[in-house]
């Protein structure tokens, strides 16, 4: 029996999660046990510590604050409006409550009873999901899974009627043949050709007795090492195959499979019983079959750049990578894959730069081709996480020279490093405000100049110095001699050793930025500027995160890994204790990354400002449940880098 | 004694009658506090405004008890009428409702639904002789529910309890404008079980500032 009243509480009610996911039958039930309550000014709902009342609420309006009443003193934990659900725990557990909902306007509360709701949880998965990733007002107070708020807003996102285009949206629709043509070592050149013809494939794994892939021939092989080689067809494979051969195992999962045929610049990737080649054939994929699959690829797009030393090209293919870096970020791609493409792409596009740069200067600096030198990249691209276009940060590194070819290096590399930049900016990246560039003769420098440089930081860690560290400790080797660039890291490290109150100075620095707990309505929002009413995600929330992990892992004295979340992930094995919070850290690192691109993609932008009124309720919720491991880890830092007392 | 014994029926009380009077023996304890009480907000919607010509197209109510609106106790009712469907039908939409019942399945319902609750209502007066109109063939006269007619609180409470009300423009407290005033949103005008619902917001608002008015009891409230 559905009437005017009801129906008007269950369409309110249907507006907003997790009531959102109900089917019209559910819906009306839960509406038709509706309580509503009307707060003024200044009462509470119900207080911390009190038994849990056999209702959830959800407001209809007005203004409720989440506070905890602490040795503290009261701490304000949440600002709920309009459609924020809250008071769950009676839903959840039947615990005390942990917070006291205070009203700050006038309030109108639905309550909604538990027993009605107990049973949809138990049926509605996405409704148990809700609960389950935490997006309940006052939930996060207890540190939510993460890894179920990415999980809740893939799945929440299906039912957006949002079909754009969903590459890798079904793994499972990329075709891959399991009739692998193979033959034997031994088979005759010509003999494995035709049946590559008859079966029109264009490679063919070369097996042992057992069905164990020795090596691979390709098209590509039959052209350049048998006909332009002038080798005979009646020779045997086995002298022209390519061995021994990258396996995977079928069950790796399609990202993972991809990757390794990016990364290793496979065109076809064999796929075997266990995943080594000690175990059968049992698939090929090809780059073909992802290509038809997906349309757009990074295989393709890496493959593109890399054949051409046209700057105009290359941005066009730039271009076309952001294209694919949206569909990877709306259809929740893991953010791994995501990144490792998005750095390969702007590393190969680094390389040809070079190269382009380097083909020009050739002819006025030939002494200068054999000098070694290596070129870094700084700050997110130096962790890999640049997923968009955003600032430059990178400089160049050279070996020591002899006396004589001193001023010479310097113009060379100079002028490398300004016409590697101008590359660089015009295939569309923006340049570094504070002129951390190849471009700047300051950080064109010879490996004893770098060294002092770090060693000055260390030494005499000014406000001034900490900013640079934090660009710079992020380096990573893009072109050129990797050595270099590990002989500076070596550096680096004896001088923390020998210097090891750095760290604390380090750790103050990564202090600076508390988390965005004061919300009002949410968010605390820039006050004043052009972006006024904003949140700016990089500083409040992502920069924290960034400072953390690598202080932490210069604490671990920890080489090689760059990436913000790879970090947290090695930490979390380092430290088994912190595992969990490291874990959710380098979850929240991926969503705001996530979220930060795709607000950059939307609005045209860096990203950085986010406006939270222009995100769902989801995804504010999402985004708040990121901001938790900050404030933790904060604290582990406070008291691991005695800051309490660092800072007398 | 109660005043009913001596109105002599002329037709034997029904079974429903008797037991809706029986709830009604008891008054309700002038101290017992608001949040003890309980009301039934209603609405009626009818073929026009003279009650004598007109009749009730359809009846919406909800219950407040504990000071919360339980939307688990709402309901809407549509009686037959023998008046041929009149003009506020036609602006209402209810032209050819199917779910009608019989007056006295309609009264029955009414008087059970109410039991001893006190009835609320914006322009009670109005709803309550539409009402008794009905009532009449089944041997009773009026209602003897204790009823408050939220345009009488709202004006009490803004002007104080001995407010001129012809001096008060009335324009001010219709359900819109009070709707309006309080903060309510307005979308189900005009259905019966919409307006209720209307008012039993603004009754709900109402109540809590009447309570910082230091109105805190039965008798304090219904005066």
């Amino acid at each position: 029996m559905s009437n005017v009243i009801v129906n008007r509480v269950a369409e309110f009610l249907k507006r907003f999660p997790p009531f959102s996911f109900l089917g019209k039958e559910d819906l009306t039930r839960v509406a038709q046990s509706v309580e509503i309550q009307f707060l003024e000014k200044g009462e509470m709902l119900f207080r911390q510590g009190e038994a849990a009342r056999p209702h959830f609420f959800i407001l209809k309006e007005g203004l409720i604050q989440l506070v905890e009443n602490s040795p503290k003193g009261e701490q304000i934990r949440e600002v709920c409006d309009e459609g924020d659900v809250f008071g769950v725990l009676a839903l959840l557990g039947k615990r005390p409550y942990v917070l006291t909902s205070k009203v700050i306007e006038n309030s109108l509360i639905y309550a909604i009873p538990v027993a009605v709701f107990e049973k949809i949880l138990e049926e509605n998965s996405r409704v148990a999901l809700f609960f389950a990733a935490g997006f309940a007002a006052g939930q996060v107070v207890v540190r939510q899974d993460l890894s179920q708020g990415q999980k809740a807003r893939g799945e929440f996102k299906k039912d957006s009627g949002d079909h754009s285009l969903l590459i890798f949206s079904d793994q499972s629709a990329v075709i891959f043949s399991e009739k692998v043509v193979c033959c034997s070592p031994d088979t005759a050149i010509q003999s494995a050709a035709k049946e590559m013809a008859q079966a029109q494939v264009s490679s063919i794994v070369i097996c042992d007795e057992n069905k164990f892939p020795v090596g691979i021939l390709t098209d590509k092989d039959l052209r350049t090492r048998v006909l332009a080689a002038g080798i005979s067809p009646e020779n045997p494979v086995s002298q022209v195959m390519t061995s021994p051969v990258i396996t995977r195992n079928k069950q790796d999962g399609f990202s993972n499979l991809y990757l390794t045929m990016i990364r290793h610049r496979l065109h076809h990737l064999v796929l075997t019983e266990d995943g080594s080649d000690q175990s059968a054939v049992c698939g090929i994929i090809s780059d073909h079959d992802v290509f038809l699959s997906m349309g757009n690829s990074p295989a393709v797009l890496i493959h593109a750049l890399m054949n051409t030393l046209e700057v105009v090209e290359m941005r066009k293919i730039r271009d076309r990578a952001e294209q694919m870096l949206g569909y990877y970020l709306e259809n929740e791609v893991s953010m791994e894959f995501v990144a490792s493409v998005m750095t390969e792409i702007n590393d190969v596009i680094i390389r040809q730069a070079l190269e382009i740069v380097k083909d020009q200067l050739k002819a006025v600096y030939p002494e200068m081709m054999g000098i070694r030198f290596c070129f870094l990249s700084m700050g997110s691209e130096g962790r890999a996480e640049q997923l968009l276009r955003t600032d430059l940060d990178n400089a160049i590194l050279y070996e020591d020279v002899a006396q004589n070819l001193k001023s010479r290096a310097v113009e060379y590399f100079q002028k490398l490093g300004e016409g590697v930049v101008e590359v660089l900016l015009a295939c569309g990246f923006d340049p570094c405000p504070g002129k951390i560039m190849a471009s700047n003769p300051e950080w064109v420098q010879p490996l004893t100049v770098w060294k002092s440089y770090f060693t000055e930081w260390i030494l005499h860690p000014s406000p001034e110095a900490l900013m640079k560290v934090s660009i710079f400790f992020d380096f990573r080797s893009v072109a050129g001699s990797k050595a270099l660039a590990e002989e500076l890291s070596a550096h680096i490290y004896q001088e923390i050793g020998k210097k090891q109150v750095f760290l604390n100075f380090l750790a103050l620095n990564a202090m600076k930025n508390p988390p965005p707990l004061g919300f009002f309505r949410d968010f605390v929002l820039e006050r004043s500027g052009e972006n006024r009413d904003q949140f700016d995600i990089k500083l409040r929330a992502m920069l924290p995160l960034t400072d953390l992990a690598r202080l932490l892992v210069l604490s671990h004295q920890i080489v090689g890994i760059n990436n913000t979340f790879r970090r947290f992930e090695k930490l979390a094995e380092l430290e088994p204790a912190n595992a969990e919070l490291f874990s959710q850290a380098g979850k929240a690192y991926e969503i705001l990354m996530r979220m930060r691109a795709l607000e950059g993609m939307q609005s045209k932008s860096n990203g950085r400002f986010i406006k939270p009124r222009s995100l769902g309720k989801l995804q504010r919720q999402l985004l708040k449940n990121a901001f938790v491991p900050i404030s933790e880890l904060q604290e582990i830092v406070n008291i691991r880098f005695q800051l309490d007392y660092f800072r007398r | 004694m109660s005043w009913w014994e001596f109105w002599k029926p002329k037709t034997e009380r029904l079974d429903f009658i008797r037991d809706f009077l029986e709830v009604n023996q008891d008054p309700i304890p002038s101290i017992r506090t608001i949040s003890q009480l309980k009301f039934t907000v209603l609405d009626t919607e009818t073929t026009g405004l003279e009650p004598a010509k007109d009749s009730i197209l359809s009846f919406g109510a909800v219950k407040i008890s504990d000071l919360k609106i339980q939307i688990s106790t709402a309901v809407e009712w549509y009686p037959k009428s023998a008046h041929s469907i009149g003009k506020a039908a036609q602006i209402h939409g209810l032209v050819g409702i199917s779910n009608q019942i019989s007056i006295e399945e309609f009264i029955k319902k009414v008087l059970s639904y109410l039991g001893n609750s006190i009835i609320v209502g914006h322009h009670i007066g109005f709803d309550l002789e539409m009402i008794g109109k009905l009532l009449k063939p089944f041997g009773l006269e009026q209602l003897p529910n204790p009823m408050i007619d939220t345009l009488d609180l709202a004006i009490r409470l803004e002007h104080g309890p001995r407010a001129d009300q012809r001096r008060i423009s009335m324009g001010a407290y219709s359900l819109d404008e009070l709707c309006k005033r309080y903060g309510i949103d307005r979308d189900d005008r005009h259905t019966a079980g919409g307006d209720a619902f209307l008012t039993a917001q603004l009754f709900i608002r109402l109540l809590k500032l009447a309570e910082k008015k230091g109105i805190r009891t039965y008798k304090e409230l219904i005066r």
